[in-house]
């Protein structure tokens, strides 16, 4: 991975004199914490890192914080996207928040990123972390005295274990060798099906129980590079008021519907909205099984191309059985 | 928030019922005009076409309380906007296939097409659905407090 790191840093060297800034990973404040770096001067290139501690979705930052749409004598924007990243790049260009002409795009095979909560619960004393990498199943985390390894099943985020697209889809340059899926085409998701076993009413007391934890600190809505809205989300407006301050289960499960059913046929499976949880609900559930839905009945993933516009955005007269 | 487990036949259960002004409320009117005998529990809420009709609104209801959902407007390629109902028709099927999944029964939320000359269209559509409703009893709706015992552990 140290390879993949260096080749990184050195193309965007390459392009960097057509760049206005550069969204990477950089060392956080410890060693098993990387951070979003932007990256304005060449020199710092340097700072740039790729290990499986990458695990945030910088396209966020092209609408909420940076304005990537097409402008006049305007440098691009390098950024570095994983294969589920690429996915939410697309989402964003199919829907005209950004423009693929101000991206450069460095795309990274990626063979999965680490949840830190579960790595930590496997071994809390970890620290003074050398490297890190995949080797086949295991993460090998090397530190000053030894190497520890651990099961990729145990230490992955949720998202990754059932991850299809390896390999971004929309790309100027590939960093390193594409992979092959964990898992293939037309498999469904398996999360969505450990919770379909069950009855309905099960069903609808496991959400209770994950649901009852929620704080409503909306840090899922704030991750969500898709929930495009921003000042004008409609759980903060006064009129209408569609959710009100109390904190009461209606409230709590009224919220993540709001967010889940605006992400119908658009949500990438980027999983932010899980990482970011505070209280580790699993809260991107309810969009992969929309997401089931709108491929059953319309045929449609999110996030692949470009040219195609998310299915609940437009009709089709010709449509039949619905 | 209410914990009656079934309803009696003859309890009133409340349904919303959100209708496009200008097929299906026009329906409704006519079965009334007509005096086409209806069951009660339907509460009406007039939109001006079911492209208006935000899947969040049917969500919303159920979360709180409503025993049953009914949307319904004009039929496919007799939109009045010419298209609404087009957007409508993909949005309410993914919310229906979707409800389920989140321990809503699929069976509280329906949406049909009635236009404003078949009253007795939209009777049968109130009657059926009202039928399914109490055969489904009150909406259990959400427990304020988790019970624990009963809960799935996944994760």
């Amino acid at each position: 991975m140290g390879s993949k790191t260096e080749a990184l840093a050195k193309q965007f060297e390459k392009v960097f004199d057509d760049l206005e800034l550069v969204i990477g990973w950089e060392t956080g404040f410890d060693s098993l914490h990387a951070t979003p770096a932007f990256i304005r001067q060449p020199s710092a290139l340097g700072r740039l890192i790729w290990n499986p501690f990458c695990s945030h979705n910088l396209s966020g930052y092209l609408t909420k914080t940076l304005n990537a749409t097409a402008q006049e004598d305007a440098k691009k924007i390098g950024i570095c996207v994983k294969g589920c990243d690429s996915r939410s790049v697309v989402a964003l260009i199919q829907e005209k928040f950004i423009s693929r002409e101000r991206l450069y795009i460095a795309g990274i095979p990626c063979r999965g990123t680490v949840d830190l909560r579960r790595l930590m619960r496997l071994k809390p004393s970890l620290k003074d972390v050398n490297t890190v990498h995949i080797e086949g199943n295991e993460l090998a985390v090397e530190t000053a005295r030894q190497t520890h390894r651990f099961p990729l099943q145990d230490v992955l985020l949720r998202k990754c274990l059932q991850c299809r697209y390896p390999n971004p889809v929309l790309y100027d340059e590939l960093i390193g060798e594409p992979l092959t899926p964990r898992v293939t085409e037309g498999q469904a998701p398996p999360f969505v099906d450990k919770l379909e076993a069950h009855s309905l009413e099960q069903r609808r007391v496991f959400w209770e129980r994950e649901l009852d934890r929620c704080i409503r600190c909306y840090a899922c809505r704030n991750a969500c590079p898709l929930c495009v809205c921003q000042d004008n989300c409609i759980l903060e407006s006064r009129m209408p008021k569609w959710l009100s301050q109390r904190s009461g289960m209606s409230e709590k499960f009224f919220f993540h519907m709001i967010h889940a059913v605006h992400l119908a046929g658009r949500c990438t499976e980027c999983g932010e909205c899980e990482r970011v949880c505070p209280m580790e609900i699993p809260v991107a559930l309810m969009k992969e099984k929309l997401n089931q839905v709108v491929k059953e009945l319309l045929d449609y993933e999110a996030g692949l191309n470009p040219e195609t516009q998310p299915p609940l955005l437009t009709f089709d007269p010709s449509e039949t059985g619905i | 928030m209410k914990s009656e487990a079934a309803s009696t036949p003859e309890q009133e259960l409340r349904i919303v019922g959100f209708l496009c002004n200008w097929c299906s409320y026009g329906g409704a009117d006519t079965a009334g005009i007509c005096r086409f005998k209806q069951p009660t529990d339907l509460r009406i809420i007039r939109i001006p076409c079911t492209g208006r009709m935000d899947p969040l609104f049917a969500v919303k209801a159920l979360i709180y309380g409503a025993d049953g959902v009914l949307v319904s407007g004009c039929h496919p390629k007799d939109c009045h906007y010419a298209v609404g109902n087009y957007y409508a028709r993909r949005r309410m099927e993914v919310l229906k296939r979707f409800l389920p999944f989140i321990g809503i029964d699929t069976g509280r939320f329906r949406y049909s097409w009635v236009s404003a000359s078949e009253g007795q269209l939209w009777q049968q559509v109130v009657k059926e659905f009202s039928e399914q409703i109490h055969r489904l009893g009150a909406n259990p709706g959400l427990h304020e407090k988790i019970d624990v015992e009963a809960s799935l552990f996944l994760f």
